[in-house]
């Protein structure tokens, strides 16, 4: 849009305001040590959550010799990628990502499904006994019933040893129900009326009006339920006993970072080309700064993405539903 | 039910109780393991539910594959009693089907009758089919091995079941008029919309209602794979043990000790996240305070177990620190920090708010711009200086927020999660970490004890809800508004 001669000159006059108005305020001393200190403290704790990522990732794209003499702190030095072309190589880790990437997709589309459909449901004041329900629902929020009873439910239903353990119990979330419910509750009941008038049905106004309009916030409970399941590891240590092919990638970095043994089977099962290359024991440690690595990767890369939604997210869930 | 309903309607509206309360019985059994009827000799795992005997083929025939290579039973015989499985939880949930119809109009529940009518057979063959593996098992050459055994209690539970189910189908099918021939199949839309809920209420009592029906196991002295019986029942002797036994009695005193202690200097360090976040916004360059607000978010998005690698990678004897100090010649070699015992309790809260704190400050960073700015010109004019107006502005702004916040995690004290502490314990430092959720998981997962740790994990549980009540009730007398 053009601006107006009279707009223009209005942000001009604003500038030079500005300008002569900040002048007014001489920094005294105090002010200058107190932003000195301040500014210091803010941009070494920022270096102190970066470095650590850093220094991993230097660690493995450098000489494989350099690193295992601890030669690379700062810079990268010898620049190769094949530890990561390595690790695709293992049949154990590629499959422990395959498992996690399925998790986290599959998991998350469901869970974002159900909680748009659940959350539009609860709004509907003429459910039978609609009160109730939500109460059903939300209730579990408060209490659990513990690990080992947790445990040998699940085993029960047959969700040990089982892909579906990680999907068919995250279906349902409570908190992110909360949230897309008080979202429908702020959209005007106006469209669903008219809509209602014109013979849709539910399944009709929750597909062509809710689940449209409701966008923000299922993108926003979409990463935080896709981030939960990347991260999770304990129902993979737990359930997953008898089963290492479905261990998630968390898993299998927490088995290579407390176990030495795990770490040695894996530079032998990975076939001729990784123990050619991995055969050092030294070299150990670029395979986890490796394993680590992947398991951040994705993290790393969504994180732009989540970060304008996740302000949005953290503010409705201070509104309780 | 319709106001003017003729005596033949009445009469099928309360047959159709019977047929629901039957098809909601039916469902909920076929969950329970304790219930299975297809559990027909000792290789069909004692925890399994009729549920899964119908779906998982695999679960079913786990145990047998030595049982199969010798030849005492037959493979076709288990073929067999997975099918009727099957059978039988298809016919079930076309009784449930029938049950969710009868909600609707008369042409519905006709159609739904024929549901009932079909699951029912169904069922009932399934049950037929089962009691004929059972008679193949049964002419078994090692009956000692095989142990077969017809449950035959289960059996009659689900055969009544199912029969009351079938027959109250029949019955309403002959009651009910015939539907007129234009009619469509309708509901009344409180019926409906609970209906689309009712399947999410299903996975909801599953996976958050059934697990405390595990509570039992707490009176009970039960080890893995046995089963509960009268014989090893305990009563509450696994709870007089944290008392009577000396050894237990430490073990408990010491793990409270650290979830206390580090629940507690989490709570006693809360505030900093608001002071992060304050100091922040006295930041006037936006670039920069952009920056650090996004990159000291990000650590709160990586697991714990990553949390651990990035630890290793800067503290273990061949991680950043020593590799630094040994190439500078003053260690002679690299030092595992991680191995340490000592100062768990700091180390962890450090971790804790390297993780977190950035994470944290958003919600109080979002308060501060929500406060007027008027009341800081106003203060300026009076004279305040910046550590005036943030004590008596700022704070005071976000001081509500900060009460909730607070008042929840005095509430989850007992909760401090197991990932942190299972990613960083070893075994020097197990005395100093191992918190309640860690020494449940030990106990029940790694060293097997699973009746003690259930007690633990209950107790906790209770306790927690109690917490919980009493934060709320709190809340609700200061502020006058609950929290939950």
């Amino acid at each position: 849009m053009a601006k107006t001669a009279q707009e223009k000159l209005d942000a001009k006059a604003e500038k030079r305001y500005n300008k002569t108005h900040k002048r007014q305020y001489k920094l005294t001393p105090g002010d200058i040590v107190f932003n000195i200190l301040n500014y210091t403290f803010f941009i070494v704790f920022t270096l102190c959550c970066l470095f650590p990522f850093y220094y991993l990732f230097i660690n493995t794209i450098s000489d494989n010799n350099l690193v295992s003499r601890g030669m690379v702190n700062f810079i990268p030095r010898g620049i190769h990628l094949s530890n990561y072309t390595n690790l695709v190589k293992s049949s154990e880790i590629l499959q422990a990502f395959l498992v996690s990437i399925g998790r986290t997709l599959i998991g998350t589309a469901l869970m974002v499904l159900a909680s748009a459909f659940i959350g539009y449901v609860v709004t509907k004041q003429q459910m039978w006994h609609r009160k109730f329900w939500y109460r059903f629902l939300v209730i579990t929020m408060y209490f659990n019933a513990g690990t080992i009873p947790w445990y040998l439910n699940m085993s029960m239903l047959g969700l040990t040893n089982n892909f579906m353990a990680y999907i068919i119990p995250g279906i349902v979330a409570p908190y992110n129900i909360i949230l897309v419910k008080t979202y429908i509750e702020s959209i005007p009941g106006e469209l669903e009326e008219s809509a209602f008038m014109d013979g849709a049905g539910y399944m009709t106004i929750f597909r062509h009006i809710i689940w449209p309009l409701c966008k923000p916030i299922l993108a926003t409970i979409a990463i935080f339920g896709a981030v939960g399941h990347w991260n999770s590891f304990t129902d993979s240590l737990i359930l997953m006993q008898n089963a290492p092919q479905l261990y998630t990638l968390q898993h299998r970095l927490y088995l290579y970072l407390n176990t030495t043994t795990n770490l040695a089977a894996l530079m032998q099962s990975g076939g001729g080309n990784l123990e050619g290359v991995m055969q050092s024991a030294l070299n150990a440690k670029t395979i986890k700064y490796t394993i680590s690595m992947v398991s951040i990767i994705p993290i790393l890369l969504v994180y732009p993405f989540m970060q304008r939604y996740f302000e949005k997210g953290i503010m409705l869930g201070a509104v309780k539903g | 039910m319709n106001k003017n309903a003729t005596g033949k309607e009445k009469t099928a509206g309360y047959i159709y109780y019977v047929a629901r309360i039957s098809a909601l019985l039916l469902v909920f059994l076929i969950f329970f393991p304790a219930f299975n009827p297809a559990k027909i000799c000792g290789y069909v795992n004692k925890n399994m539910s009729l549920f899964t005997t119908g779906i998982s083929y695999s679960g079913l025939v786990e145990q047998c594959t030595r049982a199969f290579n010798m030849g005492w039973v037959q493979e076709s015989s288990f073929v067999l009693l997975f099918i009727s499985s099957m059978v039988t939880c298809i016919g079930i949930a076309a009784t449930a089907a029938m049950g969710c119809m009868s909600l609707g109009n008369v042409k519905l529940k006709r159609l739904g009758n024929w549901f009932g009518i079909g699951g029912g057979i169904a069922s009932l063959l399934g049950l037929g089919g089962i009691y004929l593996a059972y008679s193949q098992v049964a002419q078994t050459i090692k009956p000692d091995k095989v142990m077969p055994g017809y449950p035959l209690q289960n059996n009659i539970i689900f055969f009544v079941i199912a029969a009351l189910a079938l027959v109250s189908s029949v019955a309403v099918q002959i009651l009910l008029p015939k539907a007129e021939k234009d009619a469509k199949y309708e509901m009344e839309s409180k019926f409906k919309l609970f209906l689309m809920f009712l399947p999410f209420a299903l996975l909801i009592f599953l996976f958050s209602y059934l697990p405390l029906y595990g509570w039992r196991y707490a009176f009970y002295d039960y080890t893995s794979g046995g089963t509960l019986s009268s014989e090893n029942f305990v009563g509450f002797r696994w709870f007089a043990s944290v008392f009577q036994n000396a050894a237990t009695r430490d073990d408990i005193v010491r793990v409270l000790r650290n979830t206390l202690a580090m629940s507690g200097l989490g709570i006693a360090t809360s505030w900093c996240a608001m002071a992060f976040a304050i100091f922040l916004s006295e930041i006037k360059t936006p670039w920069v305070r952009r920056f650090v607000q996004t990159f000291t978010t990000i650590p709160n998005f990586i697991s714990w177990v990553l949390v651990y690698a990035i630890a290793f990678a800067i503290f273990a004897s061949d991680g950043f620190i020593s590799s630094m100090f040994v190439n500078a010649g003053i260690w002679s070699e690299g030092v595992n920090m991680l191995q340490s015992g000592s100062h768990m309790w700091l180390k962890m809260l450090a971790w804790g708010m390297w993780k977190g704190i950035g994470w944290s400050a958003i919600i109080y960073i979002a308060g501060i711009s929500g406060i007027d700015q008027q009341l800081y010109e106003a203060a300026t004019v009076d004279g305040a200086g910046r550590f005036q107006k943030m004590w008596h502005i700022t704070v005071p702004g976000l001081i509500s927020t900060y009460m909730v916040l607070l008042l929840m995690s005095i509430a989850g004290i007992l909760s401090n999660g197991m990932d942190q502490y299972l990613a960083f314990y070893n075994s020097n430092n197990i005395d100093t970490i191992e918190v309640l959720d860690l020494y449940v998981y030990r106990a029940g997962l790694v060293n097997g004890s699973i009746s003690f740790s259930t007690m633990v994990g209950m107790v906790k549980s209770v306790i927690s809800v109690i917490l919980l009540f009493a934060a709320n009730g709190i809340s609700k007398l200061v502020r006058g508004e609950s929290i939950v």
